[in-house]
């Protein structure tokens, strides 16, 4: 025979459709989310795996002011490398203020993946990566100009070495817009003027099993190859330095513990919920537990009884939530990525490991929770449960309160009563908000980041150049890379050195060091090292392993880079260089420098482009996250604020036979729990500061940055707005069920 | 199935406040009897039924029920005692709100191997024709016979009832007590009324009356009356 209590299952089902539809719907889209972008990112991650084998990655590349000799070439292959030009040209026109690297045919590494059409194979085609030709609206056929030179776009492609549009390895984030990569075929490229190409040489190890340290002494030993034989090496990095390349990589694989960390906090606290719908039911029905155990009815039966529509609940909201989460938001979650990102095609496939994260553990901890409230409710003699005497340890007596007006002193006994509803709600309000400040304050906090650049950039042009030549009206600066152990990572950052004039009229606001071996660090760079004035840090010169000690001797207010400024003699005497080298000019004014000398041009548009450009990418991820958190506020309010009434009706109940009117009624009841939500929602608020803070920390240490935390006090104002105008949303709905408590309830119930 | 109580005491209670409930109770109640428990309120009588129902532990003293004692049974063997022996009817008639009256006795059916007719208990109960109805949709009478149906159905040797027409009306507590005679008559249950109305002893077989945690009196009524024809 089939229990016959299995019957009350679709009947309990009905009765309380609200709060099943509500916590389903909840599960549901924690596991879509869970599901869907879990499946894109492993599909990601494979496809990316993939294709950085199949397409041949570099393993690094160097960029130098004049092409190789044959000479040098031959010795670096020595180093048991395949070495391949990877030479581009640098057009600053393109859509007003967009610069676009047009690179030369590869055949050996960084094969380009077609997205569409075909790769170049006349003078006058050209294949523009994907993303780019999105972001500016190029389709297979059109017509572009780049450095006044017209070519057809022949396919839409992804390159390996850019799969991430990074303009400058420094920068914080990555430009879609501002910044675009294209390939023309050999022909082609022979269209651009010489003094536009940038010599880049890209290498790839002919073992590819090599270790990190491995990659890292070979690089080591091709840079000083390089230096020895008087290249003039510009820039020197490794694909796991750079960012194009890496940052992918790393973003890919460090997104999923967030997701399923979102998706466990979500699953737990609608766990919680559910154990206090649960425990709620049972004082409910305790005399009927009571007597079905006093019929002989075990422990064991019972649990299951009170488990099963949770399970059910999570089961089914499992089931839609994954087929939902792989099959139509699959699009949705491919475009975070995809708007992002310059990937290959998509390869999806079932995932074994996304299944256990989205499905088995928020089911294993959907049951383990309500497994032990129950187990533990279940403890008690069925005796205690026809006494309704459901209390593990005594109340000997009432808690005592000041002697606040009555209904104070009622609105703390409630809010005593409830305590268990309102510590759930209370880190329900937590998450939400905490969702919601993401949503509403990272767009701000981008502002400020720029704001703060612009602010603080001392010039408006850099000009790195490939040989020091005179320029007038600029003044000369030798940079040079140095890295130093970042502590949260275990592994190095790279600090750019900036030796500059003692009597720098554009580096100003602080005092040049002069003394031997003391600097000034930038304020980002202060912040990400957690460094002072007074101490000391130990920089490191990979090339040339060499290690310098260096005091920092004031904090300046700098935030575009990790940087780190001294008199440019004492960088010259630290460096062992001769008194006077140059290899940058930085100036308020455009210089009259030949393109030819010039490696690389940067202006302030430059520096801030990337960081405003972020936001583009991000805004459909905050509009989802605003709703989402919305969404979840209603919800979590809605049930167990309802629990409050439901526990209550029948006082309510007497209140009103009493003569106690609606509205002095939602005083006693329903204000204590709007006390409770609106402290709950401003205590909160320092708490997801602080952790936002936090997150802020961990996303700077994932950079070659510093994110600064700021948050404005309106986003705050407009998080409370949020909250206080949800809560009394469903004020309104609980009201409503207030007024429709019958008084006869009173009477009728007699126990 | 006979019911030996032996020496029990029982305690609330610790220090100063301590009481003691049931002060050596001595007593048998026979197989097939009809034994009506009968005291004021405090006497101990509801927790010697209690006790005898396994749903309570007595802090001194034994139970025996057929050939076992119930001190050595663990909480398992006691929920398998109560499973099979027992069927136990309480004041307030505890049905399953969202179960119908048929399937709230079917709750206890699936408990028994062994089960009686659920649809001739219900014409028994004079509930056949409410059978789909909810609890919320009956008087309280209907509901008490509604609660005794779900003790009788697993056909239980013993059926403990702790005053069962405490909650009801005059007519409507002839027909229950009325309605437990006829069920004796029918099972040859050991039944065991709780109450504290004096009128009922009438119709039992056995009384015992309780004072201050101890069995004042103890007999056997040799002439008992219908319970049709009790009045109080």
């Amino acid at each position: 025979m089939r229990n016959p209590l299995c019957k009350r299952y679709p009947r309990e089902f009905k009765k309380n459709a609200a709060r099943y539809i509500c916590t389903f719907l909840l599960l549901v889209i924690t596991i879509i989310i869970g599901s869907g972008f879990l499946c894109v990112m492993e599909g990601v991650k494979y496809s990316l795996d993939e294709y950085l084998i199949e397409n041949k990655v570099e393993d690094g590349y160097f960029e130098t002011a004049f092409p190789l000799d044959d000479n040098v070439k031959s010795k670096l292959e020595e180093e048991d490398i395949v070495l391949s030009d990877n030479f581009y040209s640098t057009t600053e026109e393109f859509d007003g203020d967009t610069k676009v690297y047009v690179f030369n045919e590869r055949k050996e590494m960084n094969l380009p993946a077609v997205f569409e059409g075909k790769l170049p194979n006349s003078p006058n085609e050209i294949a523009v990566d994907r993303l780019f030709a999105e972001n500016h609206d190029i389709s297979v056929g059109d017509s572009i100009e780049l450095s006044k030179i017209k070519f057809t776009v022949s396919g839409t492609v992804s390159l390996p070495d850019y799969s991430s549009l990074f303009l400058n390895n420094q920068d914080f984030v990555m430009n879609p817009i501002g910044f675009g990569v294209c390939m023309v075929s050999e022909e082609g490229f022979e269209r651009f003027d010489e003094s536009t190409i940038t010599y880049r040489y890209s290498y790839r190890h002919n073992d590819q099993n090599l270790s990190d340290k491995e990659k890292s002494d070979a690089a080591n030993r091709i840079v000083r190859l390089l230096v020895d034989n008087g290249a003039n090496v510009q820039e020197f990095l490794t694909s796991k330095n750079n960012q194009s390349i890496s940052f992918v990589m790393n973003d890919v694989g460090k997104d999923g513990p967030v997701i399923e960390v979102f998706v466990y906090i979500l699953v737990l606290i609608i766990a919680f919920v559910f154990a206090v719908l649960s425990a709620h039911t049972i004082e409910e029905e305790a005399p009927i537990i009571g007597t079905l155990r006093s019929m002989g009815y075990k422990k064991r039966e019972l649990i299951l009884h009170y488990i099963t529509p949770p399970i059910i609940v999570t089961l089914l909201a499992a089931a839609v939530g994954n087929a939902l989460g792989y099959t139509v938001m699959i699009e949705p979650f491919k475009e975070i990525y995809y708007k992002s990102y310059c990937l290959p095609p998509l390869t999806l496939q079932f995932n074994r490991a996304a299944f256990i994260k989205t499905t088995i553990i928020p089911v294993a901890i959907m049951i383990v929770i309500n497994l032990v409230l129950l187990v533990n409710k279940m403890s008690l003699s069925p005796l205690r449960f026809l006494r309704k005497d459901l209390k593990k340890r005594k109340q000997k007596k009432a808690a005592r309160l000041p002697n606040f007006k009555f209904t104070t002193r009622f609105r703390i006994r409630v809010i005593l009563q409830n305590k268990g509803s309102y510590i759930i709600l209370f880190f329900g309000i937590f998450l939400s908000s905490f969702l919601l400040m993401f949503g509403i304050g990272l767009k701000p906090l981008m502002d400020n980041y720029v704001d703060t650049i612009d602010d603080t950039l001392p010039y408006e042009y850099q000009y790195i150049l490939k040989v020091p030549v005179e320029a007038e009206g600029g003044e000369k600066v030798l940079i040079y890379s140095l890295e130093t152990a970042y502590y949260m990572t275990g592994s190095n950052v790279e600090v750019t050195f900036y030796g500059i004039q003692e009597d720098s009229k554009i580096f100003d606001g602080f005092t040049i060091p002069t003394e031997q071996n003391h600097i000034v660090v930038s304020d980002s760079l202060a912040k990400k090292l957690k460094v002072n004035a007074g101490d000391e840090i130990i920089f490191e010169d990979t090339v040339y392993e060499k290690k310098y000690t260096l005091v920092v001797d004031e904090i300046c207010p700098y935030t575009n880079n990790l940087g780190a400024y001294m008199s440019i003699n004492q960088l010259c005497k630290l460096l062992e260089k001769d008194a006077g080298t140059f290899n940058c000019y930085v100036s308020q004014e455009k210089l009259d420098i030949d393109d030819a000398y010039i490696a690389k041009f940067m202006d302030r548009k430059d520096f801030l482009g990337a960081a405003k450009q972020m936001m583009v990418s991000f805004e459909e991820v905050i509009a989802v996250m605003n709703v989402f958190s919305v969404f979840a506020y209603l919800v979590l309010m809605y049930l167990l604020t309802k629990i409050v009434i439901d526990k209550n009706s029948l006082y309510i109940s007497f209140m009103k036979v009493f003569g106690y009117e609606k509205t002095e009624i939602r005083k006693l009841y329903l204000d204590a729990s709007a006390i409770v939500a609106m402290v709950s929602l401003l205590v909160c608020l320092p708490l997801e500061a602080y952790l936002f803070k936090m997150v802020m920390e961990y996303i700077s240490s994932l950079i070659e940055g510093y994110v600064y935390f700021y948050m404005p006090v309106w986003v705050y104002a407009e998080i409370i707005v949020i909250g206080a105008v949800s809560y009394f949303a469903i004020n309104a709905l609980h009201m409503q069920k207030v007024k429709r408590i019958p008084m006869n309830e009173a009477l009728k119930n007699r126990e | 199935m006979k019911i030996k109580v032996n020496d029990v005491h029982k305690f609330y209670g610790s220090g100063d406040s301590r009481v003691e409930v049931l002060r050596g109770i001595n007593c048998e109640i026979r197989d097939g009897e009809i034994c009506v428990l009968l005291g004021p309120s405090g006497s101990g009588k509801s927790t010697l039924l209690n006790i005898i129902g396994g749903i309570e532990a007595a802090d001194a003293g034994c139970v025996d029920i057929g050939e076992d004692c119930t001190k050595n049974m663990n909480e398992k063997e006691l929920t398998l005692y109560r499973r099979n022996h027992l069927g136990f009817v309480f004041q307030f008639y505890n049905l399953v709100p969202n179960l119908t009256l048929k399937e709230n006795i079917e709750v206890c059916a699936y408990l028994s191997k062994n089960p009686l007719d659920i649809d001739e208990l219900l014409k028994t109960l004079g509930l056949y024709e409410h059978k789909d109805k909810l609890p919320s949709q009956l008087s309280g009478g209907q509901q008490q016979r509604c609660a005794i149906g779900r003790a009788l159905i697993k056909n239980p040797s013993i059926l403990l009832c702790d005053e069962p027409t405490g909650a009801l009306d005059y007519q409507t507590s002839k027909e229950i007590l009325s309605l437990i005679e006829q069920v004796n008559k029918k099972y040859r249950n050991t039944i065991v009324i709780v109450t504290h109305n004096d009128a009922i002893k009438n119709m039992a077989n056995h009384v015992l009356k309780m004072r201050d945690g101890m069995i004042v009196s103890d007999y056997v009524n040799e002439n008992p009356i219908s319970a049709g024809q009790l009045e109080w």
